[in-house]
């Protein structure tokens, strides 16, 4: 067995190199095809013509695609990534800055996703056919439906703007180093409500109709009125035989969302302002900053692939009939 | 159990609510400025955005600096680095007599050296710096690279002459930029400049020091009381915060937290007027909206790099005519609140001296525009609504770049108003990246687009026939008596001709209507009444901070 994983391991080790090898170099061709580049900016009575050549030259942007290719391969191998044209920092040390605020922000979001939606869906699930388990059911779908760029205005104007609660932006205050260590972490939550509010409360949403979905089929099961008829308690059922089969579906999914939220969360990002991936990669495609767009999906597409394998060892946590079919 | 958890979250919540609640400036002498975007870069030579220039020119100091003289519509140049200057009589040299009481912020004191070496990098082909290329009066290498040995006489630590090219038009302003620490950069091989670790921990000379940068959050720069320019009645800390969305700066303007932001949308004025705490100025005449008609044929351009004129706005008159059919007047008042004023050429209306204000705008006059049309043979022949020439339809796509919502409305309008003349315009928005990429090769046959003039005023960057080296010539503009008066206008002249010609240009320009100019455009500024003495000029709002103080 110990054989088959490693053999499996591999497998999926090497799988997901090659898929991020075709990602970035579909990206590094794709960017510079697409019109525009980085030498746009220096179009301004304040630059001389002769600056955008020289520019050109230097970002090697002068040599053909196949060439910049060719280096490009050469020096990812040595894990050089290149140098940002906009921040003139190495690649990995620019995404760094902001993954690791992704990091901890995306991270914080999903586990509340998970938490809250799975709170929400047993209270629906008991109080079922009642006016809460109704009320749940109709606003998890009015929340969903609400864009994160509309409730983290929304959120702005009340709680920041009117009822002067929270800050409208920002991941710290000012005066963040004169705090003591908890004047500190409460300046981090007070700062991180309302973008983590706007963040959590679509995917708590969409957890929570998969979830009872899936709790309300699995208890629609012949087994489960056999296991009541038994003499099992409800409380047994649930733990060890309704959730084990409603949870699994949503591993893939949850692996997914977080994949996405490691990804960069554009819009809260740029709302709150706070300095996430997703504003990163935007910034970099704008101003055509080249080696900073390919860093910036090379990292999604890892951390996407990453979130996917945790997701799929989870599930095998959770079956261990699935080992082969997940490790391919 | 429940009880017991609903006291502790209302414990909570009471010290939430007490703690809690708006971060305001007003705490100390600080300005708050709230800013798009983060710089990436402390270093003068890399300063390429308009932030980053303002906030390295606070950091740097030049040995002269420029204030804008209103009654004048000039800029006016006074000691900063240098305490003095004289010019050779006959330009052929400047020298410089410099204070002696500058130091750096490590202690070392500054010196000519430290001048001599900054022009060098400036000019340093393999630098990449955002002057390089324009040091054209200076003697320089094959590569646009000043000749140090040439250029400069240094005659003590704090004297220092620059020699000219014979022949040349020097000028203070091309010569005083950011004076960098040679004892700090020198160190560095100069290709790696960009990226030296000092740029970011920067060794400065100015009226403030870098305290602390908090990337992407926040740049804190502290008043450098060991500057001559020291004041301390004036703002002690100058704090530029990242948001990057429009709403939230303006939700924290509108709350204190920033004292100032620039770039207000006309639909907010109204409301900010209400807010007590908000004073409303505007800084005009430094860009002009205006949609650009391609004068040559993109195809035959592309094609056989040729020159032919554009078969619907390749003649001036037809030019003239869709001046007259938009309704600019309309757009100016229903979008832009009358904040700016309608534009009838390149020069802006700042420059009081050289702009001619007997030249009379083509006004709205739908039925004007369709006589001159119809005089040049642009008839409805096949009564289909769209008028046609020699078989051609008069149909055109109009390019807006996405993400300002002026340009649909102004779109719009303009569809309309040449629809009503009998001309169909389909409108095509685009990435302005990939927009400018098209423009730039030629390939548009119409654009929207706003352009930022720069002072002191240049003409040849944007309107001289070579266009090869006129990048900033969109539109392919080509007239030989322009261009003469733009040559001209290169080398130094008495006030009198310099005024003459940029008339006789107005005239030209006027006539040719390259381009439809719209209108020049305010760049609307809300200032928290506490903070005072702030000089709002066409130069910018953020200049010469040591001299705001908060009361």
């Amino acid at each position: 067995m110990n054989k088959d994983i490693l053999k499996a391991l591999t497998k999926r080790i090497l799988s997901s190199v090659v898929t991020l090898l075709l990602l970035i170099s579909f990206l590094f061709i794709l960017v510079r095809l697409s019109p525009g580049d980085p030498t746009q900016k220096f179009l301004s009575p304040d630059f001389s013509p002769e600056l955008k050549q020289q520019v050109m030259a230097d970002f090697k942007l002068d040599q053909s695609l196949t060439e910049q290719y060719l280096n490009f391969l050469a020096n990812i191998f040595q894990g050089d990534f290149g140098v940002s044209y906009d921040y003139r920092m190495p690649v990995l040390s620019v995404v760094w800055q902001f993954l690791s605020f992704t990091l901890v922000f995306a991270s914080i979001s999903f586990v509340i996703q998970i938490i809250l939606s799975y709170y929400f869906a047993l209270k629906s699930i008991k109080k079922s056919g009642r006016v809460l388990g109704k009320l749940l059911s109709k606003t998890s779908l009015v929340v969903y439906a609400t864009p994160s760029f509309v409730l983290g205005v929304f959120l702005i104007f009340i709680f920041s703007a009117k009822l002067d609660m929270f800050p409208s932006a920002g991941l710290k205050s000012l005066d963040f180093d004169s705090f003591s260590f908890f004047g500190k972490l409460w300046d981090y939550i007070i700062h991180l409500t309302l973008p983590i509010v706007t963040l959590s409360l679509a995917g708590i949403a969409m957890f929570y109709k998969y979830l009872r979905d899936n709790l309300e089929e699995v208890y629609r099961q012949d087994f489960i009125l056999n296991l009541r008829a038994s003499g099992f308690s409800e409380s047994t059922i649930l733990k060890k035989h309704v959730l084990p089969n409603a949870v699994r579906p949503l591993i893939s999914v949850a692996g997914i969302e977080l994949g996405i939220l490691l990804g960069g969360t554009l819009i809260t990002e740029v709302i709150f302002g706070l300095p996430g991936m997703g504003r990163l990669m935007m910034a970099s495609i704008f101003s055509r900053d080249y080696p900073l767009v390919v860093g910036c999906a090379f990292a999604a597409g890892l951390l996407m692939i990453f979130t996917n394998f945790i997701a799929d060892l989870v599930k095998m946590k959770m079956d261990k009939r699935m080992i082969k079919g997940l490790m391919n | 159990m429940t009880r017991k958890i609903v006291t502790i979250l209302a414990c909570f919540l009471i010290l939430f609510l007490s703690s809690c609640g708006s971060e305001n400036t007003s705490k100390s002498n600080r300005v708050v400025i709230g800013i798009p975007a983060d710089i990436n870069t402390f270093n003068p030579l890399f300063a390429f955005t308009v932030d980053e220039g303002a906030i390295t020119e606070l950091l740097y100091l030049s040995l002269a600096d420029f204030r804008w003289n209103e009654k004048q519509g000039e800029l006016e140049a006074f000691p900063m680095l240098a305490k003095s200057w004289e010019w050779a009589k006959d330009s052929s040299s400047i020298t410089f007599h410099l204070r002696d009481d500058v130091k750096w912020s490590d202690g070392i004191p500054l010196t000519v050296n430290d001048v001599v070496f900054s022009l060098d990098v400036y000019s340093d082909p393999v630098v990449d710096s955002r002057l390089y290329g324009i040091f054209e009066d200076l003697y320089m290498d094959k590569k646009n690279h000043i000749d140090v040995k040439k250029t400069f006489d240094v005659k003590s630590d704090y004297e220092l002459q620059i020699n000219f090219l014979p022949n040349s038009s020097p000028d203070l302003i091309d010569i005083v930029h950011p004076v960098i620490p040679k004892h700090i950069f020198e160190k560095y091989d100069r290709k790696d400049l960009a990226t030296a670790k000092d740029n970011f921990s920067p060794v400065t000379n100015g009226a403030f020091v870098l305290k602390k940068w908090d990337r992407n959050q926040s740049i804190t720069l502290a008043i450098n009381k060991n500057s001559f320019l020291y004041n301390p009645d004036n703002i002690n800390e100058l704090v530029f915060r990242v948001i990057p969305d429009y709403t939230s700066r303006l939700t924290q303007l509108k709350k204190g937290e920033i004292d100032l932001m620039e770039t207000i949308k006309t639909g907010d004025i109204y409301d900010l007027k209400s807010n007590k705490n908000i004073v409303i100025r505007s800084i005009q005449g430094r860009e002009y909206e205006y949609v650009g008609w391609n004068n040559i044929d993109p195809e035959t351009y592309n094609e056989k790099r040729e020159l032919s004129p554009n078969k619907f706005f390749g003649n001036k008159k037809t030019r003239i005519a869709l001046t007259y059919a938009i309704n600019r007047r309309e757009i100016l008042e229903d979008y832009l609140y009358n904040y700016g004023e309608l534009a009838a050429t390149p020069i802006s209306p700042i420059f009081k001296n050289d702009i001619d204000q007997d030249i009379k705008q083509y006004n709205y006059n739908p039925d004007m525009a369709r006589k001159i049309l119809e005089d040049e043979g642009w008839t409805d022949s096949n009564n289909n609504g769209i008028i046609d020439k020699n078989g051609t339809e008069f149909e055109f796509t109009l390019t807006i770049p996405s993400g300002n919502p002026l340009r649909p409305y102004e779109a719009t309008i303009i569809k309309n108003n040449l629809k009503a003349i009998g001309i169909e315009v389909n409108v095509e928005t685009m990435e302005l990246g990939a927009m400018l990429d098209d423009i730039d090769s030629k390939k548009r046959d119409a654009w929207i687009l706003a352009q930022y003039v720069p002072i002191p005023i240049d003409l040849k960057s944007y309107w001289y026939s070579d266009l090869q080296n006129t990048q900033l010539n969109f539109v392919s503009y080509q007239n030989k008596k322009a261009d003469k008066i733009m040559e001209e206008l290169t080398v130094h002249l008495p006030k009198d001709r310099q005024k003459e010609l940029y008339y006789q240009f107005q005239e030209i320009i006027h006539k040719d209507q390259p381009v439809t100019f719209l209108y020049w455009m305010a760049d609307i500024v809300g200032i928290n009444k506490r903070v005072k003495n702030i000089n709002i000029t066409p130069l910018g709002a953020i200049t010469h901070c040591w001299e705001w103080a908060v009361k």
